[in-house]
């Protein structure tokens, strides 16, 4: 008889879960979540009231608002898809790829700072804001999709079927459902991209939603809240792909003037403002100087000793904590999310509190929190959490419930873990690691709290104008999201199917 | 038509059936038996990529489209006769053409379904069908089947194998039926043991000559599928 040690059961999932929650405790020792108890529960009463009680007519271009957030989002969409359609044909080009992973490292609200040096607060900053990180998703995802698609029928096409005809009969229309699924997916996302837009000025929800909670005028907050959830959570009602036709020439006609581009402003911010200091209004060839150089070399060294690094490392101690209560929280709910475990009534209740949780911004959240919790790490990496495992569990459950079950099942916890949970797992896994690329970006907003990781320093650098010193660190953003998507896809086989993107 | 000579055929570097020599006449009928993974379905595509220009293929897999109409998953085998242009605009608003030609090979195959259900609403065998009547419209000479006919009763697979001789010069087919391999072929070829064991006209075969060098069911038709 063989003797099989106990721990030869321990799986491939198993142990990546282990190494998972070992990174995750030691970031939790280094992570600053000390709590500062303020006494907030005066300032929590009175925002409770506010949504207890909200006042839908006190912000005064509240309509207004609610359709520049859609239309940015329509526009961001849609430019998008243009841009990253033809983009997923070339994605095997690896320098497309490299293009597409850079571009779509750099937040959304960072593209939105580089472009208001640029456009100003100008419609067309929002929208290329939007549009452009999420032309290099599509381009990523449309090329994982079109990837997926079987390839038996594209072997016995006829000899000598033209391309484009083997294309579109041949793999486009193998995915075409998954791909409008997409659409529809990343139309919710642009929403909120679009909402997060206005915390940096764009005339949209997300800018009455900060002054209202900033200056406690919750009643108000709570108003335009319920309403962003609302927007969300009816998006299949009113954003039907033939809804779309109407929509696009209504956006068009009602897009606010966009003031005169002024080129000067452009070709300064690229031939001046961009350049560091010592290097500004220098003659090109002068650059080379050994004393310019030894400046440049001196000035890159103390930003990227006194901020990318120490941003770095505060991000990752962030993600990966948030990574870790992520993983924690989806497990926990998703079991009151399946119609394997749960009666009908509990999964509507669920799928409400879902949709609050992944409506939300996080941003919101951690203000929130902030106000509980005092100013540590803790509120940010609970509010990422909450807002990312209500995600997942939206995206698991409907994995689980499409796992066919023996007709001996029982909703029981027990045959749950046995039957359902193990064919979902590696996807589950696959998926919470595709979100920590997600989670990195988002530690972006966070920063704009106050919460020390690189976007902190990068909103800094914006803020003091020293513009340089903010596309150095972006560089460095973007390749830190590179380096840990790379990691991730070697680590781990990603699932095929990346619905899951935002 | 075609001579195979000492050729290695496998898949990723892998060899499954090392020097094969056959070679095929236009105008015959050959059926490809023998256990499960020996390299049936390697050889037929091995054939099929060198007879691409005048053959249409049924493979195992049918390549059918789940979100096309049974009618474009039909027209898919007749895109080379046609420019991109019709191909595409035939997606958006089917001609009508072949429409008609398609209804007739549907009604051929039995296939009383009306052509715009999508295929992934069919069962395994109207499938089958489905992807029988893509070869079908592809109107080539040489028709390659891997076990075309697996999902039909007996009864219909007999009859759509009359059609398919009747419409197709050469007919070469995997099958697992060997009785109706036995009876309605000119030429049985039996690959075992990663070599081709037996090649031989049907007429001086029977089964017993077949069990001597593969297992056959007992009783194969009356077998559960």
């Amino acid at each position: 008889m063989i003797a099989y040690s106990r721990y030869s059961f321990v799986g491939h999932w198993q142990k990546i879960t282990l190494l998972l929650l070992l990174m995750v405790s030691v970031c939790w020792f280094f992570a600053d979540t000390e709590v500062i108890a303020l006494d907030p529960w005066s300032e929590l009463g009175r925002m409770w009231q506010g949504f207890v009680h909200p006042d839908f007519f006190a912000t005064e271009y509240l309509l207004d608002a609610l359709w520049q957030t859609i239309s940015f989002a329509l526009f961001g969409i849609t430019i998008g898809l243009l841009l990253g359609f033809p983009l997923a044909l070339w994605y095997q080009h690896p320098l497309v790829a490299a293009m597409c992973a850079f571009i779509r490292a750099i937040h959304e609200i960072f593209w939105a700072l580089i472009f208001l040096q640029i456009f100003g607060l100008s419609a067309i900053t929002g929208i290329l804001a939007i549009a452009l990180p999420y032309a290099a998703t599509f381009a990523r995802v449309f090329a994982d999709i079109l990837q997926q698609a079987p390839m038996h029928t594209l072997f016995s096409l006829p000899k000598g079927t033209d391309k484009l005809s083997a294309f579109i009969y041949g793999r486009w229309m193998h995915m075409y459902p998954q791909i409008v699924d997409y659409i529809r997916y990343r139309f919710e996302c642009a929403l909120r991209s679009s909402a997060v837009l206005g915390f940096i000025g764009m005339p949209t929800l997300g800018f009455y939603l900060e002054s209202a909670f900033r200056q406690g005028h919750y009643q108000q907050g709570g108003a335009l809240l319920i309403l962003f959830v609302l927007l969300i959570g009816s998006i299949r009602f009113w954003a039907k792909p033939i809804m779309l036709w109407l929509y696009l020439p209504l956006a068009v006609y009602f897009l606010p003037p966009i003031p005169v581009i002024d080129s000067q402003l452009i070709w300064r911010f690229i031939s001046v403002d961009v350049l560091p200091p010592m290097l500004q209004g220098q003659p090109f060839l002068s650059w080379f100087d050994t004393d310019k150089l030894a400046q440049l070399v001196n000035w890159s060294y103390t930003l990227i000793s006194q901020q990318v690094f120490p941003g770095m490392v505060a991000t990752l101690v962030l993600a990966f904590c948030a990574l870790g209560l992520t993983h924690v929280l989806t497990l926990v709910l998703l079991p009151f999310n399946t119609r394997l475990m749960m009666p009908k009534v509990v999964i509507l209740i669920m799928r409400a509190v879902n949709l609050i949780l992944r409506s939300l911004p996080e941003y919101l959240l951690a203000f929130v929190f902030m106000m509980l919790l005092g100013p540590s790490m803790l509120p940010a990496i609970i509010a990422l959490a909450l807002h990312n495992s209500g995600l997942m569990v939206f995206l698991m459950s409907r994995q689980a419930d499409s796992v066919s079950v023996p007709l001996t099942y029982r909703p029981r916890i027990d045959q749950y873990s046995y039957l359902v949970l193990p064919a979902i797992y590696p996807h589950f896994m696959g998926l919470l690691f595709y979100r920590f690329e997600v989670i990195i970006r988002e530690t972006a907003i966070l920063g704009m709290l106050g919460v020390m990781t690189l976007g902190f320093y990068v909103d800094s650098n914006f803020s003091e104008i020293r513009f340089s010193g903010a596309l150095l660190l972006l560089v460095f953003t973007a390749g830190l999201n590179v380096v840990v998507d790379y990691l991730a896809r070697r680590l781990l086989h990603y699932p095929r199917n990346r619905l899951q993107a935002c | 038509m075609l001579s195979l000579v000492d050729v290695d055929l496998g898949y990723n570097q892998q060899i499954i059936l090392p020097k094969v020599n056959l070679s095929f006449k236009a105008n015959e009928h050959v059926a490809i038996l023998g256990p499960s993974g020996v390299g049936k379905t390697t050889l037929l595509h091995h054939l099929y990529q060198q007879l691409a220009e005048q053959t249409c293929l049924c493979s195992q897999a049918q390549g059918l489209v789940d979100n096309l109409s049974m009618y474009h998953n039909v027209f898919i085998g007749g895109l080379a006769r046609y420019s991109r242009w019709y191909n595409l605009a035939n997606l958006l608003l089917p001609f009508n053409k072949p429409q008609q030609q398609i209804a007739a090979i549907c009604q051929q195959l039995e296939l009383t379904v009306p052509l715009q259900q999508k295929v992934s609403e069919l069962s395994g065998g109207q499938r089958q069908r489905v992807a029988l009547a893509r070869a079908l419209f592809q109107q080539q000479s040489v028709f390659m089947g891997d076990e075309p006919f697996s999902a039909l009763d007996p009864l219909m697979g007999l009859r759509l194998l009359n059609l398919i001789k009747q419409t197709h010069q050469s007919v070469i087919c995997v099958l697992h039926d060997a009785e109706l391999a036995l009876a309605n072929f000119d030429r049985i070829i039996v690959i075992s043991d990663g070599k081709v064991v037996l090649d031989d006209k049907a007429g001086q075969l029977s089964l017993a000559h077949l069990s001597q060098h593969y297992a056959l069911a007992d009783s194969p038709k009356h077998a559960v599928a």
